[in-house]
């Protein structure tokens, strides 16, 4: 039953859905609540219906992706080989915020998708508007790629 | 389809038709005003931008720079009237006296005198001349006050063009992330794409154009006082720059209608001066009333922009072929006049782009 009353001044802060999900990627990390808020203003939400393409290899990049609902697959179309699959608060695409190469793999929502998109132009507009906040999401991306970059050398270390 | 479906979609078709033409003479200016709006929207951008970073407050930014920019235009327009209103009535007191015919009449005499004979036998004679030069400065100034006449309509577009900009300034970003809402999910990053270049060729163009605009000024303004120096005797110097710099907005067309104020304001200074009416640059050629030199310097001002400050602080800002330009700004011109010169080039920026775009994408639609 739906309350005769409510409260309209007492803002329920993680009544967002994106804000929820977004405060736990990694891009987004050290942000307070208000620079969170900002993101969302910027970030676009899309949905995807089952089979949908997100974006195919080789296609010009312009961002990142950050999944709200449903499941979507990184496939290789050449071979047709699944890379990954990703579950709702996962992230991917985020390489294409700071370099402009064509994507290196094909993405599709495997079920009905909730997905939002964060894109290189959302990014340099916040840089302009507000540069600390857009250096603390390329800190977060170098942390990133870093990492990556370090797992990597592990993995060819393990395999020679 | 059978031939009923046929028959109405062509009515629908029809109707959707005549009531988009009845409706559009009436949504006309609020599209015009609109776009005016999207222009300043665009100038102010990256102040506004800049103050957000600073102050922390966009709206508080908006309301910074619009205040400014309306002061500054109010103690321009404000001086320049009365300034110029000050001008005119000592010009018609200068008119009234006798002095004024003689001077006409001794102008055209030298005319004629400098001139083949077969040039000479176009001007009129000295009565009708008179009568002509007085009716024509009469005219002048009833286009003047016909003008300040329609400043009540002026004033009511003036504010809602500033409104529409307060509006977008303080909610642009807002406002383009509803407009990527529209896209469908397939052409969403190269939409995002378009708009993204379409707002850099825009802002590129403007900055580039506000730039060569304000060197034209400072140009035309140091051209002057030297001029000065030189014995013209051309008041409201600032102004006149100021005007030039704007008209140079205008490309081609604009550096002739900004020399037009300062050649009007040596002759109402210098009627009546016998070593202005009889004026020669370096002794040579006859420049009455300083006509010809003013002329020179406005074509050594436009010289010195377009080949040393447009290149380095515009660069190729549009990327347009001159030819091009120049079809595009008769098409302006045509279609909507000064106005139309003025948007032509920016709007032919934004098809190339849009242009561009759509040659990549028919290239890759097999990736979309």
């Amino acid at each position: 039953m739906k309350p005769i009353y409510k409260n309209y001044f007492r803002k329920n802060k993680n009544a967002d859905p994106i804000l929820e999900t977004i405060e736990n990627v990694a891009v987004f990390e050290n942000l307070s609540q208000k620079e969170l808020y900002e993101i969302v203003r910027l970030t676009h939400q899309r949905d995807y219906k089952k089979d949908e393409s997100i974006f195919k290899k080789n296609a010009p990049a312009e961002g990142m992706y950050v999944l709200l609902d449903g499941a979507v697959d990184i496939f290789e179309p050449d071979s047709n080989t699944i890379l990954t699959t990703f579950k709702s608060g996962d992230f991917f695409g985020e390489l294409a915020l700071i370099d402009e190469e064509p994507r290196m793999a094909s993405a599709i929502a495997t079920e009905s998708s909730k997905l939002i998109g964060f894109f290189r132009t959302d990014l340099l507009t916040l840089m302009k508007r507000s540069p600390e906040l857009g250096n603390v999401i390329l800190m977060n991306i170098s942390r990133i790629l870093g990492e990556r970059l370090r797992k990597t050398n592990e993995e060819l270390t393990k395999n020679n | 389809m059978n031939y009923v479906q046929k028959i109405y979609k062509l009515l629908l078709f029809v109707l959707v038709g005549i009531v988009s033409l009845e409706i559009l003479p009436l949504i006309l200016p609020i599209m015009a005003m609109l776009i005016f709006a999207f222009l300043f929207t665009t100038i102010f951008l990256q102040p506004a931008d800049y103050l957000e970073r600073h102050i922390k407050s966009r709206a508080l930014g908006v309301i910074l720079i619009l205040v400014s920019t309306i002061a500054l235009t109010i103690t321009f327009l404000g001086t320049f009237i009365s300034n110029l209103g000050f001008q005119i009535k000592t010009f018609t007191k200068k008119i009234q006296k006798e002095e004024f015919s003689s001077n006409v009449e001794s102008l055209f005499a030298s005319m004629k005198n400098n001139l083949p004979d077969f040039l000479s036998n176009l001007i009129p004679e000295s009565e009708k001349l008179i009568s002509i030069a007085k009716s024509s400065m009469i005219n002048i100034f009833q286009n003047i006050l016909s003008l300040l006449s329609s400043a009540g309509n002026l004033l009511f577009i003036t504010i809602m063009i500033l409104i529409f900009t307060i509006i977008l300034l303080v909610e642009y970003h807002d406002f383009k992330r509803s407009l990527v809402w529209f896209l469908p999910n397939k052409y969403l990053e190269v939409g995002l794409r378009v708009i993204y270049n379409i707002e850099q060729q825009i802002s590129k163009y403007l900055r580039g154009q506000i730039l060569a605009a304000s060197s034209v000024a400072i140009l035309s303004i140091i051209g002057l006082f030297t001029l000065n120096q030189l014995g013209a005797n051309v008041t409201l110097v600032v102004f006149i720059g100021i005007i030039a710099g704007l008209a140079n907005l205008i490309p081609m067309v604009g550096p002739f209608i900004g020399m037009i104020p300062a050649i009007m304001i040596a002759l109402m200074n210098n009627v009546g001066s016998e070593i202005a009416l009889n004026h020669q640059i370096l002794g040579v050629l006859p420049s009455p009333f300083y006509i010809l030199d003013i002329i020179l310097m406005f074509i050594i001002v436009q010289q010195i922009d377009n080949n040393f400050i447009t290149p380095i602080v515009v660069g190729d800002s549009v990327g347009l072929h001159p030819m091009v330009v120049m079809l595009v700004l008769l098409l302006g011109g045509t279609l909507l006049g000064p106005l139309g010169m003025l948007f032509a080039i920016p709007a032919a920026g934004v098809i190339k782009v849009i242009i561009n775009e759509m040659i990549f994408l028919n290239k890759n639609s097999h990736l979309l």
